[in-house]
């Protein structure tokens, strides 16, 4: 699979030939710590006043390698689809295999920012428990009622939130083993056929 | 056991001969635990032909003071003997004794379940329900290939109006994880009802 770059997005990438690989690699390292913690506007008013250039073409620049990147990782595409896709830029082949060791390296880290800014539950991060027993209330005196205390701790959207809840006994064990049946699901014939089959 | 005058007073008023007689008592006795651990509360529950010939508000707070009785000795425990050496101080015969405490006994379990019941706790877990699904994509990220589980709690709160479903979703290995650590709990349980 190809990808297809827009003339906007190959005239941004034009401004790559024009400066040494080792900027092109500082581009690129650039471009990913964007990724990871977000634009900074000041970077691109210093390399453009080190190479001579507006800041904008810096800016273009940075943002086409991104969008490459990002949009190589996104779709996963072969080695070989991603040197025929950057070969129609018409780039030195030593920009070429920069560009594609650049998108090698990145790939795996892209790909988890990417997996993040999908439609979000919370999600689990930890549970603690706690074994009680309640001895008397207000209402009752000499008790003996166990209860189980967990502490449900979940992730959103980087937002850390907890859930205090309770449970008895009789209902401990039996999300033990409705969890452990779910747990084998993946295990069955079904499963693993359709694991097989979806590429 | 210790109640207030007022209920004191209408209790020992339910043990006079001279108020009410055995049927009539019996009727009231009846009749409190019928409003306490009935499913729906009775109106009628006093409106019997044997209990007309008694002035309605005496009938009334000598229920009410059989009720509270009857809610403190199982608040308390009580066994049978504070409850006959109670019912002694309270000038109550031999057959009155004896009526109350076959019918407390008869009541003691659906009583004690009820006040039990009565009280604020976390909310608690009553069922789980979990959905596997396969990711393949999002727009954002395609050839994604990972199974993925949603799980939900369902949960009862004394308050009700808080949240009663818990989601989320997790991993494989998250959910190893979890289960993993609800089966230690149950482990600590069952070693902890072996001590």
């Amino acid at each position: 699979m190809l990808l297809d770059l827009s003339e906007e997005h190959k005239e941004h990438l034009a401004f790559l030939p024009r400066v040494e690989s080792a900027v092109v690699a500082e581009f690129g390292r650039i471009a990913v710590e964007f990724l990871r913690r977000g634009s900074n506007p000041k970077v691109y008013e210093g390399a453009a006043r080190k190479l001579s250039v507006s800041s904008d073409t810096v800016q273009h620049g940075v943002e086409g390698l991104t969008y490459l990147l990002t949009e190589s990782s996104k779709l996963m595409i072969s080695e070989l689809d991603f040197q025929d896709s950057v070969f129609v830029l018409g780039f030195s082949e030593e920009l070429n295999k920069l560009l594609l060791q650049l998108y090698l390296d990145n790939r795996k880290e892209i790909r988890t920012i990417l997996s993040e800014l999908a439609p979000d539950l919370p999600s689990y991060h930890n549970l603690e428990w706690r074994l009680d027993v309640q001895l008397a209330s207000r209402c009752l005196r000499q008790q003996i009622k166990p209860a189980v205390t967990i502490k449900l701790h979940l992730n959103q959207n980087g937002d850390h939130s907890s859930k205090v809840l309770q449970t008895d006994p009789a209902t401990l064990l039996h999300l033990v083993q409705q969890l452990e049946q779910a747990l084998e699901e993946m295990k069955t014939n079904h499963c693993r056929r359709v694991v097989r089959n979806i590429k | 056991m210790e109640l207030s005058e007022g209920v004191q007073r209408g209790f020992q008023l339910l043990g006079d001969p001279g108020a009410f007689g055995p049927g009539a008592f019996a009727l009231v006795l009846r009749a409190a635990f019928r409003s306490l651990l009935g499913a729906q509360a009775d109106e009628a529950v006093l409106d019997h032909p044997d209990l007309k010939h008694i002035d309605p508000v005496v009938l009334k707070h000598c229920h009410a003071a059989a009720a509270t009785c009857i809610l403190e000795a199982g608040k308390q425990r009580a066994d049978k003997s504070t409850l006959s050496s109670y019912l002694e101080d309270c000038k109550f015969d031999r057959e009155r004794i004896e009526l109350f405490c076959t019918e407390y006994q008869n009541n003691k379990n659906s009583l004690e379940t009820l006040l039990g019941s009565i009280g604020r706790s976390l909310p608690h877990i009553t069922d789980v329900s979990w959905r596997l699904a396969y990711q393949i994509k999002t727009n954002q990220l395609h050839k994604m290939h990972r199974p993925a589980y949603l799980v939900t709690l369902n949960t009862e709160s004394t308050d009700s109006g808080s949240q009663p479903e818990i989601s989320f979703s997790c991993t494989m290995e998250q959910l190893q994880d979890m289960v993993g650590k609800l089966k230690d709990a149950s482990k600590s349980l069952e070693r902890a009802t072996q001590l």
